[in-house]
């Protein structure tokens, strides 16, 4: 909830209007993406009144709408966002999570659930900051094997079991 | 009364022993997840919806029911001992009772949260029950015109009520359309936007999309922010109120409860901003609003009636119409999808015992949570101990757990991933998710309504003009477009100290 910047020009607040015309851009972009993209579409055997083609041009049009929409309000200083945030992002903040995505996408059929999510449980600690690594190892760890049995044999559902396979 | 009759051969169906335990685990689920930040009813029937796959339908809806209803109990401790909404329903609560809280009375703050929500989702179910038929039979003359007026006027609503400015709503509308876009079109056979990658031939599920927005975003957020928690008011013992603060927390039950239930129903998105009315109207009728902003019970009493009348009006569109109303709703559209079953007026014929099943076990679902909650308040408050790197790491892990049992693909794992990323970037530049993920599941629906529609009419256009109720509905949806300067200008009441 914002309570005092509600007037605040655009002028006194050229970092957010940056953040302002990054999102404008965003959907003129999502816009002109969907609208190349429906040119790709095959055109069906054609008795249709309606094709394929036109629920995406629609979206297309109502995408470089809000876009331009948000561009006027930027350029204009109009409605001002809810954003007010104290910025925090450090380099090794953003690696140690894309590390933690990435490394869970790579390894979850080849190294099997438990040490995935383990590790991955681990690297998001980290990047919370968390003062205390050995503790989370064995957290992450335990969590891991008590969900990959609770939903394997408890659940009845299938789980890379990996490196650890045979053992659980 | 027919719905009498009907209501008690759905009595018999929730009584059942194990659908009675899916109540309770829906109960305790639900609590659980309303009291922790960064988790909601959302995400939570998302996760749950392979595992339920195997269940009878009617015991998985009386569990994402019970976790619903739930939630807006456990969100509001949050609120109250933390001053940060467990639920995003509990945002109005954090203001009065927080203060509360402070000032040593944490204990009749969570008693009228608890007590007012009973309230509220008892009186919100007997609404439904009595509702929802009758609005059933009216649906049933519908046709695809009229539920195409009817989804867009449900997506200019969402869209304008929701987020900073209108245009950051419809923003966030059009990529959840553009979403819902991606896959074989039903009709004709096409591809579309399947970028050549045979993982997204069958489209994209819509439980990797919420579970991105709502997992992985918020965790990355979270972890951006790097904010310190807030303390934690510790409580013991039972929590109870005094006879003054029953006799000012009664009247802002009702109120709350006939703000909330009728608000839920609408395509407004659900609980959020009946919460917002109630707490502006509680201030406004209060004889003491100096205590405004210093812990008026009133001020709790009303938005957590509200929240849970809510959830009950949610309910109404999203089994008399297929047409859901909040992220909660759209998630438990997707377990309908799940079990091949199409909400609508024609369920409360084809299949009873799960409509008044489900209805019965709400009645249940809320006397068990008054009895979880209101003494047990202290010991659920333990939850909010659990520090934000286990929590956000549990949350994450669990996510991925969930997105890989669907359909078993790591590919589906990195799509949550890399839709999780774009949510972090709408949560930072605030753009809000609720409209991406109705976009998607409802777009789909719209056009084949649409497409339908035009077939029927032979092509003819006018025919969304032409027929009575599509042209109101649609009218509406112009109006909702042009009222939303108005709605801004009553929104800010609340935030204005």
């Amino acid at each position: 909830m914002n309570s005092g910047d509600s007037d605040s020009s655009s002028l006194e607040r050229p970092g957010r209007d940056r953040v302002e015309i990054g999102v404008a851009v965003c959907g003129l972009a999502l816009g002109l993406f969907v609208l190349a993209g429906s040119f790709s579409i095959g055109l069906g055997a054609g008795y249709d009144r309606i094709g394929p083609r036109f629920f995406p041009y629609l979206v297309a049009a109502g995408a470089l709408f809000s876009g331009a929409l948000l561009l006027k309000e930027a350029l204009g200083g109009g409605q001002p966002s809810r954003e007010d945030r104290v910025s925090r992002t450090s380099g090794s903040v953003a690696f140690t999570l894309g590390l933690a995505l990435a490394s869970s996408v790579l390894l979850l059929e080849r190294a099997g659930f438990v040490l995935t999510a383990a590790l991955l449980f681990w690297l998001v600690a980290r990047a919370f900051a968390s003062p205390r690594p050995l503790r989370d190892a064995v957290v992450g760890l335990a969590l891991s094997v008590a969900a990959y049995l609770a939903f394997t044999r408890g659940l009845g559902l299938v789980l890379p079991g990996g490196l650890l396979g045979g053992l659980l | 009364m027919d719905a009498l009759r009907l209501l008690a051969e759905g009595f018999a169906v929730a009584l059942e022993p194990a659908n009675l335990l899916w109540v309770f685990v829906g109960a305790l689920l639900g609590t659980a997840v309303g009291i922790l930040p960064g988790i909601g009813p959302a995400l939570t029937v998302a996760l749950l919806l392979p595992v339920t796959y195997g269940l009878e339908p009617v015991s998985a809806f009386i569990l994402f029911a019970g976790i619903y209803y739930g939630a807006m109990y456990g969100g509001s401790t949050t609120s109250i001992l933390m001053n940060t909404p467990g639920e995003s329903g509990s945002i109005m609560t954090a203001l009065e009772g927080n203060r509360m809280a402070r000032s040593g009375r944490a204990s009749a703050a969570l008693a009228t949260a608890a007590l007012g929500s009973f309230v509220a989702g008892t009186l919100g179910t007997v609404a439904l029950t009595f509702t929802a038929p009758a609005l059933a039979n009216l649906a049933l003359t519908f046709g695809p015109a009229e539920y195409f007026a009817l989804i867009v006027l449900g997506f200019t609503t969402i869209s304008s009520v929701l987020g900073g400015t209108l245009a950051r709503g419809l923003l966030s509308l059009f990529f959840g359309l553009a979403l819902g876009l991606v896959g074989i079109d039903l009709q004709t056979g096409q591809a579309r936007y399947t970028l050549g990658l045979p993982g997204l031939l069958d489209g994209i599920d819509v439980v990797v999309v919420a579970v991105g927005l709502f997992a992985v975003g918020e965790t990355l957020f979270q972890a951006w922010k790097g904010s310190a928690r807030e303390a934690v008011t510790i409580v013991r013992g039972f929590t109870w109120m005094s006879r003054e603060d029953l006799a000012r927390s009664w009247k802002p039950w009702l109120r709350g409860t006939l703000l909330g239930f009728p608000i839920g129903g609408l395509p407004a998105g659900g609980a959020e901003i009946p919460t917002f009315l109630s707490y502006a109207l509680e201030r406004r009728l209060s004889s003491r609003p100096e205590e405004f902003g210093r812990g008026a019970i009133e001020g709790v009493a009303g938005p957590e009636a509200a929240n849970n009348a809510a959830v009950a009006g949610v309910l109404v569109p999203l089994l008399t119409l297929g047409l859901p109303t909040s992220s909660t709703a759209a998630m438990l559209l997707a377990a309908f999808q799940q079990f091949d079953l199409q909400p609508g007026p024609l369920i409360f014929t084809t299949n009873p015992a799960l409509v008044w099943g489900l209805i019965a076990s709400l009645y249940l679902g809320n006397a068990m949570l008054l009895l979880l909650n209101l003494p047990l308040a202290p010991l659920w408050a333990q939850l909010l101990r659990i520090p934000a790197p286990s929590l956000y790491g549990g949350i994450l892990v669990f996510a991925t757990l969930g997105t890989y049992s669907l359909n078993h693909s790591v590919f589906d794992v990195g799509l949550m991933y890399v839709i999780g990323l774009i949510g972090f970037v709408m949560r930072r530049v605030d753009v809000p998710v609720a409209p991406a993920i109705l976009g998607m599941i409802l777009g789909p629906m719209a056009e084949q309504q649409f497409r339908r529609a035009l077939a029927i009419s032979q092509g003819d256009p006018s025919v969304f003009l032409t027929r009575p109720i599509s042209a109101v509905l649609l009218g509406l949806a112009f109006g909702a477009m042009l009222a939303l300067p108005l709605w801004r200008l009553y929104r800010r009441v609340p935030s204005t100290k």
